[in-house]
């Protein structure tokens, strides 16, 4: 016992060192963990009114650029809206059905808090469940993709962003339709990793680079880049550098997208898989 | 004592709020964040139990952590910083021991002595976060250029906010 007692003493600082060390590996294995992100969530909770006033007062610098972005989105809207009007077949559609076609539900939110310099980057973005948001909705900035909601709380929703090394969405070439698996790959948040496309594709620096749709998350044709470079690593595929055309350092409007009939196809394909 | 606990209450608040609310927002360049907060660690006096120390840093970790949504990684890098403290102020003494009862600071054992002690602690603390951050030994090198200069930016600011701090 006393032999106990002096090795304890002895030993303390290393002891009391291990002990801290143990508590905090534990909150890394357990908290930076994609399906943990709940417990992330519920810590910010904390301190999101500030994170909140933060965003604020940075929105309010940008204001010059947001309206510029809102007034283009704008005009794109209203110039599909003419075309509509103009074919006079739709006057004449059944409206029995209330969704009439309706695939896809849009929500636009506000980015509260972001980041750019982590292997695993998140945002936080003021709507949640009480705006309809739920876990797996897409979420795109105007100009492309920028991420995937992880959680939701009653006010507010986390989205892995896509400068996330855990990110992965299916990306295809829009002037040749061959597709592939696109993610980050940690360095630059300007530039994305495209892979799995065969080497006799043609490829050219410049190509659009859009989502396919298979993913259930996104809609088909969302721009997510262009092509900045590509190599030849060896084995049968490119690996293909997309500039991303969504600038993550100053995003701060996006939209959410729902898809009304995912929870249908997934049912379908589930015994398939 | 009450005094000296208040007084370095203030300095935790006032370093925890300059590092969350501006440091975090630099962003230069995406690769480069300096991490200023570990200078609470470098002040207490000299004379501090280990033990004590050990538990502020995990604390003060844990505080960052909580601002960053980085459950642990703060923690675990501040607590290996609070733990190699002692070993290298021993390391480094200066040739007549540490005066009883002061500061590590750089008015009372000068500059150089300051700016080995702030980097040795500094580089030790953003290699363990670093790595952490990543967790994986691929990009080995692309991670050691992130610690360095970070490293070399967090050395910076904390000497400035020294000579701030002694000015007065």
């Amino acid at each position: 016992m006393r032999n106990l007692l002096n090795f304890l003493a002895k030993y303390n600082n290393l002891i009391i060192f291990l002990i801290l060390e143990g508590i905090a590996l534990y909150l890394i294995s357990n908290g930076n963990n994609y399906h943990n992100t709940r417990i992330v969530k519920g810590i910010r909770g904390i301190t999101r009114g500030m994170e909140e006033k933060i965003s604020n007062t940075r929105t309010y610098f940008h204001l010059r650029e947001i309206n510029q972005e809102l007034a283009a989105e704008n005009a794109s809207l209203k110039s599909t809206i003419e075309k509509f009007n103009n074919k006079e077949d739709l006057l004449f559609f059944s409206v029995s059905d209330t969704a009439y076609h309706q695939k896809y539900t849009f929500c636009s939110a506000r980015i509260i808090d972001n980041s750019v310099n982590k292997q695993k980057n998140f945002f936080t973005i003021d709507k949640g469940e009480k705006d309809g948001l739920a876990v797996d909705m897409a979420v795109s900035s105007t100009n492309g993709v920028a991420g995937v909601i992880v959680g939701c709380s009653r006010n507010f929703s986390v989205a892995m962003s896509l400068l996330n090394l855990d990110f992965r969405v299916s990306a295809r070439i829009k002037s040749n339709g061959y597709f592939g698996s696109l993610g980050w790959d940690g360095r630059d948040y300007k530039y994305a990793i495209l892979n799995e496309i065969p080497q006799h594709v043609p490829v050219s620096i410049g190509d659009t680079i859009e989502t396919t749709g298979f993913s259930t998350l996104f809609p088909e044709g969302i721009m997510i880049g262009t092509v900045s470079n590509f190599k030849n690593p060896g084995g049968d595929f490119y690996m293909i550098e997309v500039l991303l055309n969504t600038d993550f350092k100053r995003l701060h409007y996006v939209n959410v997208i729902g898809n009304l009939r995912k929870a249908e196809q997934l049912e379908l394909e589930e015994p398939f898989q | 004592m009450i005094n000296s606990i208040l007084r370095y209450s203030l300095i935790f608040i006032l370093l925890i709020l300059l590092q969350v609310l501006f440091f975090n927002n630099i962003e230069f360049n995406g690769y480069i964040n300096p991490w200023i907060y570990i200078m609470f660690i470098l002040l207490l006096p000299c004379e501090i139990s280990s033990w004590l120390l050990l538990i502020i840093a995990f604390f003060t970790g844990f505080v960052v952590d909580i601002f960053c949504g980085s459950p642990g990684m703060h923690a675990a890098a501040t607590v290996l910083a609070g733990f190699v403290r002692p070993y290298v102020m021993r390391l480094i003494s200066p040739r007549d021991g540490y005066e009883p009862g002061s500061d590590p600071s750089m008015v009372v054992y000068g500059f150089k002595w300051y700016l080995i002690y702030t980097s040795i602690i500094i580089l030790i603390h953003h290699t363990a976060l670093f790595y952490l951050e990543v967790f994986r030994f691929a990009d080995f090198f692309r991670t050691l250029f992130r610690v360095i200069i970070s490293s070399l930016f967090s050395i910076s600011f904390i000497l400035l906010l020294e000579y701030a701090r002694k000015g007065k």
